[in-house]
């Protein structure tokens, strides 16, 4: 079918997407003016040891061999070791995504709801007091840096009211506690909810308020439906057809989408990890990371894509043209 | 009608919420009690990243020396003031020809899992780190020979230097923790993070899980040899954040934790006790003697005399409980130390003659500092307002602390005139040498004298403790004198505990290591 010959082919264009991307992180890490071995020596260690560590990570060679070499290992499906903690990566990232994928997907679906339901409100209401009040809120929301809005929420719910737990994803030694988890996942989960809702409610509103004058939207008046039913029969549909785009847009977010409030809150996901490899110039974790979201991207903007063909009868049918 | 929709809506949203934080709070209470009896065995030490390695024969960083010194002890330890204890080892005997040491091994250590501490486990410790490959061999060289180790019967070690050096002589028996033979013998390769069988080892606690990124969870050893810890369990947590781990311990949820002068003051009114020690830590100025515009002695020294280091430790350390001045290449701690040395004691008035005498104006140079680190930052901004006084622009360079030393580090950097920096070495003045002979490992400043370089030597083989005094007092003043680095402060590092545990003090804070023997806390 035309479909999957069309996913196919994208498919194959991620490949020399990916090798461009490889290469050009790889140089630029190279570019830095030090690299991962000059990060963890100490000043009573001999230029011969150091020599002698370079040259067991290969770091003495030039760079088109030393990304060889990455790329040779790549294809075998080997991410390599942590040059610092010499850890496995692909063990590591094994255990991290997940926890990763544990915080974001619940906030992010929790912005997404909040999002619709705010957003179509207040298009619905445009003007009026309400509509003022989301988007003052959005406007608020997205001038707020994370970071800051992490903390408060730390002081007052974590040490001023004392209710949640503050650092890490469990208590030591009830691991397996599914209410010592919610109890250390709420903040976290919260600051992160916030974070993502306000640009996905203004996203919603915008194309409400497009839909609205939309040439339907009249003929549906002109027949004498009412607000409610133009709202909930046709102007919600149109609305989540660009939102199913952004859920595409959005895979990567598994990953990467929590680097900061992950490590204000300890929580072990890939966030403090990808910190403290960047800071020690850790190539191979840099790599591997940058790697994984590269490829989240292209496949989530395919995902979108298709989606999209499958949800919207229209673009269906000009495709098979 | 819609907006009573709208009402029902907000309603169940707020219902649910409230509904949310009543069940975690009723589940708190009951899990407070629990929690409660937990704290009471269990001490949380906030540590801010995961140890880079827990191999004993490779560690360098610090929170790896720490879980280090909690599994493992070595044959000597050395005190903050210079002095040393003897852990596993009964006696220390240098040979008098300078040519050996004897180490008798105490006879009644046990390992965790209750096998015998023997010379076999030291000598194997011993022939491992000594290999280059394993990355830590540096101290047990001597030029370019390796030190030979010897077992004398089961109990008894010798230890053979290649020539006569009174630096290895001194250290030799120090900061190597000895791990068992039994466990680790069939270990092919010691250059590794984690060695394969779980540890096992001789020091006051036992590790129970390492989780990554999140904790590691330590267990009393019930066969310390320095009687079992009073406190069952620790738990190192990982707490990245600086600002979360500050809340955390107004809160209980940690129990210590490292923190700086500017945060005490927000610490002062909870239940928390702060302890400020000297690490002995060397902050200083460096510069590049490499920089042609630094060329002239006189201009380094007007530099020099244009500086006020009370001004610069007042601004970034607050009060003189967290710091003190600093005047030698060695921290003022340290028992070979001496302060009968150029101080270059402000004088802007000298600073401006001897630039007259050297005949440079308008002298424009940079500055290199870490820009992440605040005490730096800060001083930077106050030297550059100082030499301003005498008529040198400064321009300020901040970076990246690594980028900066990588650069200077290469041999003929010109890209930084001055930096600032810090260093802690250790207690043997010979440890020094990497950073100021003409061919250490560190020497950032490029300084070249003939002079330092033959004291260095001489030290290095001096047997007698009295002249070695005098031959490494002889090279202070001469690093003075030469005007190429300007010690500015031995800052103080302070741990914030909270003051349901006790005997801190007991305990003993030291460099790097924080606790000395963490089985004296105890916990109420």
């Amino acid at each position: 079918m035309t479909t999957s010959k069309y996913i196919g082919k994208r498919i194959l264009q991620v490949i020399p997407l990916l090798l461009i991307i490889s290469f050009i992180v790889f140089f630029m890490i190279h570019l830095a003016p030090y690299d991962v071995i000059d990060s963890i020596t100490t000043p009573n260690m001999s230029k011969e040891t150091v020599a002698l560590m370079k040259a067991k990570y290969g770091l003495d060679q030039p760079f088109i061999i030393q990304y060889g070499k990455w790329l040779l290992n790549i294809l075998h499906g080997d991410f390599g070791y942590s040059v610092v903690s010499q850890h496995s990566i692909s063990n590591e990232l094994a255990t991290r995504i997940p926890n990763t994928i544990k915080l974001i997907l619940p906030s992010y679906f929790t912005a997404l709801v909040l999002a619709i339901v705010l957003g179509l409100f207040a298009g619905a209401n445009k003007g009026k007091r309400i509509d003022r009040w989301i988007d003052g809120i959005c406007s608020i929301g997205i001038s707020m840096p994370t970071f800051w809005f992490a903390m408060l929420v730390i002081y007052i719910l974590g040490y001023y009211l004392n209710i949640f737990p503050i650092i890490g994803m469990h208590t030591i030694g009830s691991e397996n506690s599914f209410r010592d988890f919610l109890r250390h996942f709420f903040m976290p989960y919260f600051v992160l909810t916030v974070a993502f809702f306000p640009d996905l409610t203004r996203y919603v509103r915008s194309s409400t308020l497009s839909q609205l004058s939309e040439d339907y939207v009249l003929v549906q008046k002109s027949f004498g439906a009412s607000k409610r039913e133009i709202f909930t029969h046709h102007i919600s549909r149109n609305v989540l057809l660009p939102i199913i785009t952004q859920i595409g847009l959005a895979l990567p977010m598994l990953v990467t989408g929590a680097i900061i409030t992950e490590s204000i809150f300890g929580w072990p996901g890939i966030g403090p990890f990808f910190l403290s490899a960047t800071k020690s110039l850790d190539y191979p974790i840099i790599m591997a990371i940058l790697l994984l979201s590269a490829t989240l991207v292209i496949l989530g903007n395919l995902l979108s894509d298709v989606l999209y063909a499958i949800v919207d009868p229209r673009i269906r049918k000009e495709g098979s043209r | 009608m819609k907006n009573k929709k709208w009402l029902a809506i907000l309603t169940i949203a707020i219902s649910g919420l409230l509904l949310l934080s009543a069940c975690s709070s009723t589940s708190k209470k009951s899990e407070e009690k629990t929690a409660s009896k937990q704290e009471k065995d269990t001490f949380t030490y906030a540590i801010s990243s995961d140890p880079s390695s827990l191999n004993p024969i490779n560690v360098s960083d610090r929170w790896g020396l720490t879980v280090a010194n909690m599994i493992y002890s070595p044959l000597v330890r050395v005190n903050a003031d210079g002095s040393t204890t003897n852990e596993l080892a009964e006696s220390v005997e240098p040979a008098k020809d300078g040519l050996s040491v004897t180490v008798k091994l105490r006879s009644d250590i046990k390992w965790s899992d209750g096998e015998p501490l023997t010379a076999d486990d030291v000598v194997f410790t011993y022939e491992q780190k000594v290999k280059k490959e394993n990355g830590n061999a540096d101290s047990l060289w001597v030029g370019d020979k390796p030190i030979r180790f010897e077992k004398v019967d089961t109990h008894t070690v010798k230890f053979i230097l290649p020539s006569v050096s009174s630096a290895a002589l001194n250290n030799i028996a120090t900061e190597t923790y000895i791990i068992p033979k039994h466990i680790f013998k069939d270990v092919k390769d010691f250059s590794v993070s984690e060695l394969d069988p779980d540890p096992v080892g001789t020091g006051p606690y036992k590790l129970t899980k390492y989780k990554r990124g999140e904790y590691l969870s330590f267990e009393a050893n019930d066969s310390y040899y320095g009687g079992k810890a009073n406190i069952k369990k620790v738990v190192l947590q990982i707490v990245e954040n600086t600002d979360t781990t500050k809340v955390a311990l107004k809160k209980g949820e940690i129990d210590a934790s490292y923190v700086l002068p500017s945060d005490i003051s927000e610490l002062k009114d909870s239940d928390i006790t702060t302890y400020a020690y000297s690490e002995n830590r060397v902050g200083y100025m460096g510069l590049n003697a490499n920089s042609t515009k630094l060329k002239d002695q006189k201009v380094r020294q007007a530099i020099f005399y244009a500086i006020n280091k009370d001004d610069l430790n007042k601004a970034a350390y607050l009060s003189t409980k967290y710091y003190d001045n600093a005047y030698s290449i060695l921290p003022p701690n340290n028992p070979y130390a001496t302060e009968d040395v150029e101080k270059y004691k402000t004088n802007t008035k000298k600073a401006k003659q001897l630039l007259q005498e050297a005949g440079v104006s308008d002298l424009k140079i940079n500055l290199a500092f870490t820009a992440s680190d605040d005490a730096q930052s800060l001083q930077a901004t106050l030297i550059q307002q100082q030499l301003q006084k005498v008529g040198i622009t400064v321009e300020l360079a901040g970076g990246d602390g690594t980028a900066i030393y990588t650069e200077l580090q290469k041999a003929d950097s010109t890209k930084y005139d001055l930096f600032l920096g810090g260093y802690i070495m250790g207690n043997d003045p010979d440890l020094y040498s990497a950073l100021f002979k003409s061919t250490g490992s560190a020497n950032y400043f490029h300084y070249q004298s003939e002079k330092t370089d033959q004291l260095f030597d001489q030290g290095a083989q001096e047997l007698d403790d009295a002249k070695r005094k005098e031959i490494y007092a002889d090279l202070q003043k001469q690093i003075a004198d030469d005007a190429i680095f300007y010690p500015i402060v031995d800052n103080k590092k302070i741990l914030a505990v909270r003051n349901t545990i006790g005997n801190v003090k007991k305990a003993g804070l030291v460099p790097i290591y924080t606790f000395e023997d963490l089985s004296k806390l105890t916990i109420k």
